[in-house]
């Protein structure tokens, strides 16, 4: 039997290049941080079986899940809405990889594991939304977009998750953004270019937002 | 043209495709050649209110049953299509 040796590579690691793109001299109006090395497990309900699968995500995340376009934070996980009676679940160091999700929800969804076919990107900043608007058709603010808002979009013809995560302590908003694996890159550059005229601080992190 | 998705909310017409008429039933598989010739390849060009199938493959990848006049691109009702969501199954 062939042995195999993987070892896991961010998608955005030959774009992603830390630091700061565009305007400088000021405070960059936009930051751009890629999390790296999540966990994210796509859970689907099988035929007639949401509710049931609802009161299972109840009990292992003490949330409720998002029957709608809502990003819900429990403890050690987010449950991202991405679509009618589907959820995602994005967690760190296997709290809710596939190997424990697929026994508490045996039988009521299909799982799918999307942790190596997606990249997460956190946009904040006082210029994120700005930048955004070139990019993406839905209003982003806050009085249509609060935190805890989700949506299933596409933004530069590309299909993207995007959430409002909890803000951040000076209380800008942060933006958070799952975008297939390989269309990552093409998404990051058209970032780069959206964003230049704001200055970006580029930097990647291993811990969730 | 924007369409508000049951699911999404309103969204703009790039995140969504068009199959086209809602109406057409599949025949049954006794039903002969000449109906499924008509249920494959025979559509009516309506001008005026129509029953379409669209589906929202930018977004939550939900298919749509919309109630669109042609003329006018006046949108009436749209509601999810049969089978639509693991909890609306048969609607």
């Amino acid at each position: 039997m062939a042995e195999f040796s993987w070892s896991s590579h961010s998608p955005l690691e030959h774009a992603l290049a830390t630091g700061v793109h565009g305007l400088r001299g000021t405070e960059a109006g936009v930051s751009l941080t890629e999390i790296r090395n999540f966990d994210l497990i796509q859970v689907m309900a099988r035929r007639g079986k949401w509710a049931e699968l609802a009161r299972a995500a109840k009990t292992r995340f003490e949330v409720a899940a998002p029957d709608g376009p809502n990003a819900v934070q429990a403890k050690d996980a987010t449950l991202i809405w991405s679509g009618p009676d589907q959820f995602l679940v994005l967690s760190k160091d296997g709290n809710h990889a596939m190997n424990t999700l697929a026994p508490a929800f045996s039988g009521l969804a299909s799982l799918s594991d999307q942790s190596h076919a997606r990249a997460l990107i956190s946009i904040s900043g006082a210029k994120a939304r700005s930048m955004l608007a070139k990019l993406s058709s839905l209003d982003l603010h806050p009085a249509v977009f609060p935190v805890g808002a989700a949506a299933a979009t596409s933004i530069d013809h590309t299909s993207a998750t995007l959430w409002r995560g909890g803000d951040q302590p000076d209380g800008q908003a942060v933006f958070n953004l799952l975008v297939f694996a390989t269309f990552a890159e093409s998404l990051w550059h058209t970032m780069l270019d959206a964003g230049a005229e704001y200055g970006i601080d580029i930097r990647y992190s291993e811990e969730l937002a | 043209m924007r369409i508000v998705c049951p699911f999404c909310g309103e969204r703009e017409l790039g995140e969504f495709t068009y199959l086209g008429d809602a109406k057409p039933q599949r025949p049954a598989a006794d039903a002969g050649e000449d109906a499924v010739y008509d249920y494959v390849y025979l559509r009516d060009n309506v001008a005026g209110v129509m029953s379409e199938h669209w589906y929202h493959g930018g977004g939550c990848r939900s298919w749509l049953k919309i109630t669109r006049n042609t003329l006018t691109h006046e949108i009436s009702s749209v509601e999810p299509a049969a089978g639509v969501g693991a909890a609306k199954v048969g609607v």
